[in-house]
């Protein structure tokens, strides 16, 4: 495997463990890849060609068929992101309810350039996502982890003031 | 009766076609004459039912079904060619030009796409994405030693990923991303460096992975196609010899399904360089003292002839094990009673198996006629019968190229020299040397590891006055007054097949394009 | 109830009951509401038993399909040779619905006790909760609450003191519509790419690992409690329409509403009054058009609006589609071109890139729209987004491109002088092309 050398390995020490408890509740290695990649996110922020190659080892996978994989779904990051990931709804019923109005107050008041871009301070990065399911609470957001329902273009600023 | 109760009868296309119950109707057509168009499905591969290229009516089921993966029932009444479904193959058509390049005239698969094929056959004459709507754009990428993946021209069969995972069981390529922004994709790391590799070349029904050996080499129309079997190995591949102005360009598998399926590995596929090689011996060629001249053919074969007419002792035959059943068996014949015929092979340790087909790989045994030369009365005992040159009455070397024997040893006996090309050891000792061609150039046989003996033909014609090896050993064995000339290869297996117990009933004829078991073979790896 | 408002007297409240109770979240909470007594009741019943029990109450698929959900698991094989498995799906990914997020988010317990009815009807001892990869605040509420029942012994491997063993277990998603499709949320699980699979085999005979396996909406799994807490009898007697809907639907009503959220009613509830009495619109606006089963069901003007029926007949009735009850309401405001531009987006962003068709034809519709949107487009377009719609439908593995088309061809139909309007230049361009 080739590795720039800085890489750290995700799957040691408790990861590891979770990984093995995961492990259990399939009757293949492979149905753990979508949990192990969530691991990997959690651990490096995003999914490199590198992780990729560990966690093929780790499950008994190719490369190529993890990357085919970490390809079909949208929330792993295939590069490094901000240190606050945003994600604002522009689905349908949330476009009807203003969530383009959303969507450039975050562009305003994070600094980044242009959808998918971080910012210069590398705080933020902001992207449309497609229906977040939560329809009736236009507009839904999601940072990092936190679902935030009902967001307006007013709290925008106040919302990114608890994410330093 | 037994039979009849698996076969199952419907109508395709009005007319009515039995087959075997689980038939695919896509399977049933080809049966009854009938091409429905497809490019996901690949007989060598799992159904992806993807492309929906071959959608078809039928009767009673409201849908239009894929014809790939729906299976027969009786009484079933298939319409390939009903309004609904060639609409709905003209609308797949469509949509699968609306990104491409249109790029034939630079395309090594112009002239064998079956995008350009359909799109004659049955697409819109002109297409609805104006010029103002932007097309997909991704570089070509480098996928391997010899592929390339022009993405633009991809249609996302999966055909080369389905090969990847379900025949060579190393899943180095995928489909990346999702929607129109699909690809087909490897890891940086990994390159698609599989023994197996090319094949996703000859799978892929578009110009979309491309050999780089044969990179505008040549247009498919150029080429003439020759059945044959590859000399790589024992496996023997049934392939098809590429040819344009006398010279094989591309070598690729031919389907069968008892050896080698629709695959063959990439040694066997690049390493066809040799059967265009020019320097060859050309002409029959006598001993004037230190010199080798050229002579024609009765010179030669008289010379020839006068080495083995009376001889005493032994006459060792060094053969080599990539000649033809036929010369093995002639070369036989000339030495009669005194015969000592030997052989040695390249054996390499690893095998390149195609994993997941069974009995398929790339051997580690080197040569393609390993079989034919036991069934023909050789034996591997080649330092053995070197050793015991300078004893015998007379050596006759069928295309062995002598490396490591020492001039010495040739010395001392009178060597008949047949052959392609002319090593220097031969040249300083060759009393009367004979040219024949190569694989490329004649008809013959090969008998392969598992004892199928399989036919190869002409693709080339031999260069200057060469010729086939049965004629050459079949005009010296008349030249020693041990049997007519003979006209063919088929002449010379029928001789083959009446004095080789393990051959037997086999005629030249019945062995047609897909060879046949000798009786009684023993199976690969048993103690012979 | 019409969470996050105040109940309104014309729901009838069964799955909602608790929404906005936190104190049902619980393990104890959800006890001393009644739960895990159906549970206890139906793992004494033998399994063909509860099945029947569903069958009888008429409940029919609530993720979109309506298929009858007691016929569904009576395919699974009866002789058990291989392990059987219950895949709940809670990748509720269709705009204009977010009613499996509600229920899993206030009870979760309901999900679980209605998981553990099921894996023991079909005779599964592993089933998967597949949560989509957004919704955080579920996945964590679930898994805290399969903690609590495996705590409590309710899960694991003497369910209920019953000698059962039932696992059951969260799988995340992680981004993508189309594993809301039951063979593609199988593949999801096995780790693959969510790609649909064809059918035949089913699930039922070759499911997820290759296993016997049934897939249920999270509102259908939880209506299974209430069914075998009340009888079947009771659940078909809700029924104001086709007696072929019965029982309580959650509608998610959002959009141009002025109270979006999700209503309980009866099967065959009139959609006039879902959208004017209860959702309400906005003040001085005026209804324009309706998807009342997600983004994926052909538009219907006010007329047929007015007209409908919320069951899976009466949806058709009106030329459109239940679903899985997004109900998504355009007000006067709605420019219908723009938004259905905007639906196409959505579908060919999560196409799974297997079949041309869809491939292709969704991001092909796309640009059209915004040709037209951007004052470009050609009356011929028009007439090629139709076409474009019969090729995009009924040919495919599953049905995503249809649901591209429904959209689009159905508001072509209603309100082409819109799509007029931009190409003749009576309207100014809505977008500019990039």
């Amino acid at each position: 495997m080739k590795t720039t050398g800085e890489y750290q390995p995700v799957f040691t020490g408790p990861r590891r463990a979770q990984l093995d408890a995961l492990l259990t509740r399939y009757p293949t290695k492979r149905a753990a890849l979508l949990p192990a990649l969530w691991l990997v996110q959690e651990a490096h922020g995003w999914v490199s060609d590198e992780s990729m190659v560990e966690v093929a080892e780790t499950l008994e996978l190719t490369p190529a068929y993890v990357k085919g994989v970490v390809t079909f779904y949208t929330m792993y990051h295939q590069h490094p992101v901000g240190r606050h990931f945003i994600q604002v709804c522009t689905t349908t019923p949330c476009h009807l309810c203003g969530a383009e109005g959303v969507v450039e107050a975050f562009l305003k008041h994070t600094g980044c350039a242009d959808l998918g871009a971080t910012s210069p301070d590398g705080r933020f990065t902001v992207v449309e996502v497609e229906c977040l399911g939560a329809c009736g609470f236009a507009t839904p957001v999601l940072v990092d982890e936190d679902f935030i329902e009902g967001v307006t273009a007013e709290q925008v600023p106040a919302l990114l003031r608890r994410y330093p | 009766m037994a039979e009849q109760h698996d076969m199952v009868t419907l109508t395709i296309e009005g007319a009515p076609v039995s087959v075997p119950k689980g038939t695919t109707i896509l399977e049933a057509a080809k049966r009854a004459g009938v091409l429905i168009p497809h490019y996901c499905y690949h007989p060598g591969l799992p159904v992806a039912g993807v492309c929906r290229m071959c959608l078809v009516q039928v009767d009673g089921v409201p849908k239009l079904q894929i014809a790939c993966a729906t299976p027969v029932t009786a009484g079933q009444v298939v319409r390939v060619f009903a309004p609904e479904a060639t609409e709905a193959r003209k609308g797949v058509l469509e949509f699968l030009l609306i990104n491409h390049p249109l790029d034939c005239p630079i395309c090594d698969q112009a002239g064998e796409c079956e995008l350009q094929d359909y799109v004659f056959q049955e697409g819109r004459a002109r297409t609805r994405y104006t010029p103002t709507y932007p097309k997909r754009y991704n570089p070509v990428e480098d996928f391997g030693p010899d592929i390339l993946y022009v993405a633009n021209r991809c249609i996302l069969c999966t055909r080369c990923v389905r090969f990847m995972e379900h025949a060579a069981e190393e899943p180095v390529l995928n489909v990346s991303e999702r929607g129109d922004r699909a690809y087909i994709g490897v890891h940086p790391d990994h390159p698609l460096d599989h023994p197996w590799a090319g094949n996703v070349v000859d799978v892929c029904p578009v110009g979309s992975l491309i050999s780089k050996d044969f990179l505008h080499k040549a247009r498919a129309w150029e080429l003439d196609k020759t059945g044959s079997i590859c000399p790589g190995c024992s496996q023997g591949c049934n392939v098809a010899l590429e040819t344009r102005q006398n010279a094989v360009v591309r070598v690729r598998p031919r389907p069968n399904a008892a050896v080698n399926r629709y695959f063959m590995c990439d040694h066997g596929r690049l390493n066809y360089r040799w059967l265009n090689r020019g320097d060859r011996i050309e002409a029959p060629l006598v001993r004037r003292g230190a010199e080798l001249v050229a002579a024609d053919w009765d010179d030669a074969l008289r010379q020839a002839a006068e080495v083995f007419a009376g001889v005493g002792g032994d006459v060792v035959v060094l053969a080599s094990p990539g000649a033809s059943t036929e010369a093995l068996f002639l070369a036989r014949e000339i030495a009669g009673a005194g015969f000592r015929g030997a052989f040695r092979v390249e054996r390499v340790q690893e095998e390149h198996p195609l994993a997941g087909v069974p009995n398929l790989a790339l051997r580690g045994e080197r040569s393609p006629n390993v079989r034919g030369a036991l069934v023909t009365g050789y034996t591997e005992g080649f330092a053995d019968a070197v050793a015991a040159l300078p004893k015998a009455g007379a050596v006759l070397v069928l295309d062995e190229r002598l490396a490591g024997v020492a001039p010495a040893v040739l010395a001392s006996t009178p060597v008949v020299y047949v052959g392609t090309v002319l090593p220097d050891g031969v040249r300083a000792a060759a009393r009367v040397v004979l040219p024949i061609a190569n694989v490329a150039e004649e008809d013959g046989t090969f008998v392969n590891r598992d004892g199928r003996v399989q036919r190869y033909f002409q693709a080339k014609s031999a260069p200057g006055m060469a010729r086939p090896a049965w004629w050459v050993l079949g005009e010296l064995r008349a030249a020693l007054d041990r049997g007519e000339p003979l006209a063919s290869a088929a002449e010379a297996f029928d001789l083959l097949a009446a004095a080789t117990d393990a051959v037997g009933a086999l005629t030249y004829d019945a062995l047609g394009t897909r060879g046949a078991v000798l009786e009684r073979a023993t199976p690969a790896g048993a103690p012979r | 109830m019409g969470f996050p408002h105040k109940p309104h007297p014309k729901e009838t409240v069964v799955l909602s009951q608790y929404f906005g109770d936190p104190e049902a979240r619980s393990y104890t909470g959800w006890v001393k509401r009644g739960g895990y007594t159906a549970l206890k009741t139906a793992l004494g019943m033998p399994p063909a038993g509860v099945t029947d029990l569903v069958k009888e109450s008429g409940l029919r698929g609530r993720g979109g399909a309506g298929f009858p959900t007691g016929m569904k698991w009576s395919f699974m094989p009866k002789e058990k040779t291989k392990p059987h498995y219950l895949c709940c799906n809670a990748d509720e990914s269709e705009p204009g619905t977010f009613k499996d997020r509600e229920i899993m988010r206030w009870t979760p317990h309901a999900l679980i006790e209605g998981c553990a009815i099921a894996m023991h009807a079909i005779q599964a001892e592993v089933g998967y909760i597949y949560i989509r990869g957004e919704f955080t605040e579920p996945i964590r509420i679930m898994q805290a609450a399969l903690d609590e029942a495996y705590q409590e012994g309710a899960l694991g491997p003497n369910a209920l003191g019953s000698g059962k063993r039932l696992d059951l277990y969260v799988h995340r998603g992680a981004g993508a519509y189309i594993c809301g499709e039951e063979t593609a949320l199988m593949n999801s699980i096995e780790g693959k790419r969510g790609n649909p699979r064809i059918r035949p085999p089913f699930p039922a005979q070759v499911g997820v690992f290759g296993m016997p396996t049934t897939v249920n909406n999270v509102e259908t799994i939880t209506a299974v409690v209430h069914i075998v807490n009340r009888g079947s009898a009771w659940y078909k007697s809700l029924a104001l329409g086709n007696p072929k809907s019965t029982g309580t639907k959650l509608f998610s009503v959002c959009g141009h509403v002025a109270r979006p959220g999700n209503y309980e009613v009866t099967a065959g509830f009139p959609l006039r009054d879902l959208i004017y009495d209860m959702a309400g619109l906005r003040p001085g606006r005026t209804l324009k058009a309706v998807q009342p089963g997600g983004s994926s069901v052909p538009i219907i003007n006010r007329e047929e609006a007015e007209a409908c029926l919320l069951d899976y007949e009466g949806c058709v009735a009106v030329n459109t589609m239940l679903g899985s009850g997004g109900l998504i309401v355009y007000d006067d405001t709605a420019d219908m071109v723009y938004q259905v531009m905007r639906l196409a987006r959505f579908y060919a962003h999560e196409s799974c890139a297997q079949c041309t068709q869809c491939r292709e034809g969704t991001g092909w519709t796309v640009r059209i729209l915004e040709r037209i949107l951007a004052g470009k487009g050609k009356m011929e377009d028009l007439a090629l987004l139709e076409d474009l719609g019969e090729q995009m439908t009924g040919k495919t593995i599953c049905v995503l491109s249809d649901s591209c088309a429904a959209p689009v061809v159905s508001a072509m139909k209603r309100f082409r002088p819109e799509f007029e309007a931009y190409i003749t230049g009576a309207r100014k361009p809505a977008l500019a092309l990039a």
